[in-house]
């Protein structure tokens, strides 16, 4: 019998990225070790700070590595950068349960942010080669996925209403010239809770899943 | 005893994977479980983990290479004391060629070294050849290690019995390759582990295995081992099981429906390059074939129709049926619907769940029962032609034989050799006019001919 309970996380207050990798990790290890069967579900939103995947090319730091908040992790993809005003949502679940294709996880995940976006009326789309969500030439949604087992870490985030300028430091997702977006350029009143309750709506739909808090 | 570390398929469409970094270094000691490397693919990482405890013997791909999916990337023994003498055999590798680059081409390479091309290749292509050619040699030897045979001759083997071999434990040096050029395949390895090999019955259409070369031929000729079907022993008379009864009844029905039979001869050569290219990412014969029969319908609904007491039956959806024999008795149409709607690499999925749980009888009605059309496929018997019986509430059924290599006046009144296949439609004459059966096959033909990529969607 596939175990389809998810633990869910959803913090209101500012999380410190290291905490929740930590967290992160030790679902992850649970579910590899066997010790759990329930996947675990964040999201929320982190101070600024900045990540590297492991095939990241430091190149597209554009300012020098000694300030604090920056983070090396093991997720596919180069650097990109979270701050309060961006939803994150991660995921911790065992792709044996579902498919062991991480292209059909990543075109998933894809496909659940533009139905997302799409309850706000955002029309976005995917672009090949290049994954992630975007609006026109403007990405508003980035992607990166760690797997070990195939039991998946991290996951993807949504600019709803944050600073992008904080994007201008980094060449985001390794893009030359990528411009991002937010939601809130596209709508209006945008409240991020609102948001999240449909990331939480559509993952629960997507991946069949019986939520339960810790 | 050394393992072998490959380069996973970390999605069905991937065919080869960047090397992110090596976690460990050659001479680290690893458990199992224990991640050995990163293998990234898009904006996914994946941890590649050690199977058993030991020592990381070899990095045979530098991080930052790419190697194809199934390729050895590193080696991995059991003891500290066999180090050494994979390193030592490394070394001389390592002085031929240690940039990642050079370390790379031999693979680009390796598909055309397997087909055996003919030209005479440049002298760097030559250099290339020769260090593949150690490369392999090493891996090989350090297979043989294992095992007091000491054959000093290359053992070729296709990634997947290499992975076999080596969890089962099975020397390959021991094993009598099939494939083209003596190349051994999986199904050798299960067999010279005395293990069950899965039976060819499938429409796993060698029907253009593309590389079935005339020797390999004869070689699967002069095999006697491979005994026809028989349900019982000479003298018996042998009841007929469910299966084979309700098969009985189907084909008995068909009696009462004036068929009628139109044939086609289609080149296969640009379907072949093409299945060659998708086979790696678990693409199947019978997958494409459904996905080529399912578009044409798609322009021809009158093919789609059948019969009923008060007229041409359009059905909504258009259901490939594929008839699958069974290893005891009676044959089973499983499904695949709506192949228009489902890519390429979904199909075949699809169609190996349904092949496996129709081998274990698990099927559900709506499963073998559905089809709108149907799928008859005896290529991998080599057959040039053969019909088929329609199958009762549906209009047409087509009967797929072999892809040969046959001589073939052009156009242009040249003359070439092309692998031609043939395929024959049995269609109810009520619903179904000669007309409508030819342009069906018209178009078909023009599909797997002209634009065969285009069935990836």
């Amino acid at each position: 019998m596939i175990n389809r309970t998810s633990i869910i996380k959803q913090p209101d207050k500012i999380s410190f990225f290291n905490d929740v990798y930590k967290l992160q990790k030790r679902y992850q290890d649970a579910l590899i070790s066997g010790k759990s069967n329930t996947s675990f579900i964040w999201l929320g939103e982190h101070q600024l700070c900045y990540t590297f995947g492991r095939g990241s090319n430091m190149s597209n730091l554009l300012f020098s590595l000694d300030e604090q908040d920056i983070f090396k992790i093991d997720r596919g993809g180069e650097v990109t950068c979270h701050m309060p005003g961006q939803l994150v949502t991660y995921l911790i679940l065992d792709l044996n349960n579902f498919n062991k294709d991480l292209n059909w996880y990543l075109r998933k995940i894809e496909k659940i942010i533009i139905k997302v976006l799409g309850s706000f009326n955002i029309n976005c789309s995917t672009k090949k080669g290049f994954t992630g969500v975007w609006i026109g030439e403007r990405k508003i949604a980035s992607i990166g996925i760690g797997c070990k087992r195939w039991v998946t870490i991290h996951g993807f985030s949504i600019n709803v209403d944050c600073k992008l300028e904080n994007f201008d430091r980094i060449v985001p997702c390794g893009i030359e010239g990528c411009k991002m977006a937010n939601m809130s350029d596209y709508a209006k009143n945008l409240d991020i809770k609102e948001v999240k309750k449909i990331v939480k709506k559509f993952i629960q739909e997507d991946f069949n899943f019986n939520y339960v808090s810790e | 005893m050394s393992h072998e570390i490959f380069m996973p398929a970390l999605s069905s469409t991937m065919t080869e994977g960047k090397i992110v970094e090596w976690l460990k270094n050659p001479g680290d000691k690893v458990e199992r479980g224990e991640s050995v490397l990163v293998v990234e693919s898009d904006k996914a990482d994946m941890d590649v983990e050690s199977f058993q405890d030991g020592y990381l013997a070899a990095v045979l791909m530098p991080a930052g290479s790419t190697a194809p999916v199934g390729e050895t990337i590193g080696l991995i023994v059991e003891n500290e004391d066999e180090i050494a003498p994979i390193q030592e055999q490394n070394k001389g590798k390592h002085t031929e060629g240690s940039s990642s680059d050079q370390l790379e081409l031999p693979n680009k390479n390796s598909e055309i070294k397997e087909e055996k091309q003919k030209e005479v290749p440049q002298i760097k292509e030559q250099v290339v050849e020769v260090r593949k050619e150690k490369v392999l040699t090493l891996s090989k030897e350090i297979q043989l290690n294992a095992s007091t045979s000491n054959n000093s001759s290359r053992v070729i083997a296709s990634p997947k019995a290499k992975k076999l071999a080596s969890t089962m434990g099975v020397d390959l040096a021991k094993v009598h390759g099939s494939g083209p050029h003596g190349r051994i395949q999986a199904d050798d390895v299960l067999k010279a582990n005395g293990q069950p090999v899965s039976i060819p019955w499938i429409g796993e259409g060698s029907s253009s295995a593309s590389i079935a070369t005339s020797s390999a031929h004869v070689q699967a000729e002069s095999k006697s081992e491979t005994l026809g079907n028989s349900f019982g022993k000479p003298g018996e008379t042998v009841q007929f099981n469910t299966l084979q009864k309700a098969v009985n009844k189907n084909m008995e029905s068909s009696l009462n429906v004036p068929c009628f039979r139109v044939g086609y001869s289609i080149d296969t050569d640009k379907l072949d390059n093409f299945y060659k290219k998708v086979k790696q990412n678990g693409v199947t014969m019978t997958a494409l074939l459904v996905k080529a029969v399912a578009k044409t319908l798609k322009k021809h609904p009158q093919v789609n129709s059948s019969f009923s007491e008060n007229g041409i039956s359009y059905p909504e959806n258009i259901n490939i049926a594929v008839a699958v024999a069974m290893e005891d008795g009676g044959l089973i149409t499983p499904v695949l619907k709506e192949p228009c709607n489902t890519d390429l690499f979904e199909l075949s999925r699809e169609w190996k769940d349904l092949v496996k749980r129709s081998r274990a009888k698990q099927l559900e009605p709506d499963e073998y029962s559905t089809g709108t059309f149907t799928l008859s496929n005896l290529g991998m018997f080599g057959v040039d032609r053969f019909d088929a019986i329609l199958p009762p509430g549906t209009g047409a059924i087509l009967a797929i034989a072999s892809s040969k290599p046959t001589v073939v006046a052009n156009n242009d009144g040249s003359i070439s050799v092309k692998k031609i296949m043939q395929v024959n439609l049995t269609a109810d004459h009520r619903v179904i006019y000669g007309a409508d059966g030819a342009s069906f096959l018209k178009d078909l033909s023009s599909l797997i001919e002209n634009e065969p990529e285009t069935l990836v969607s």
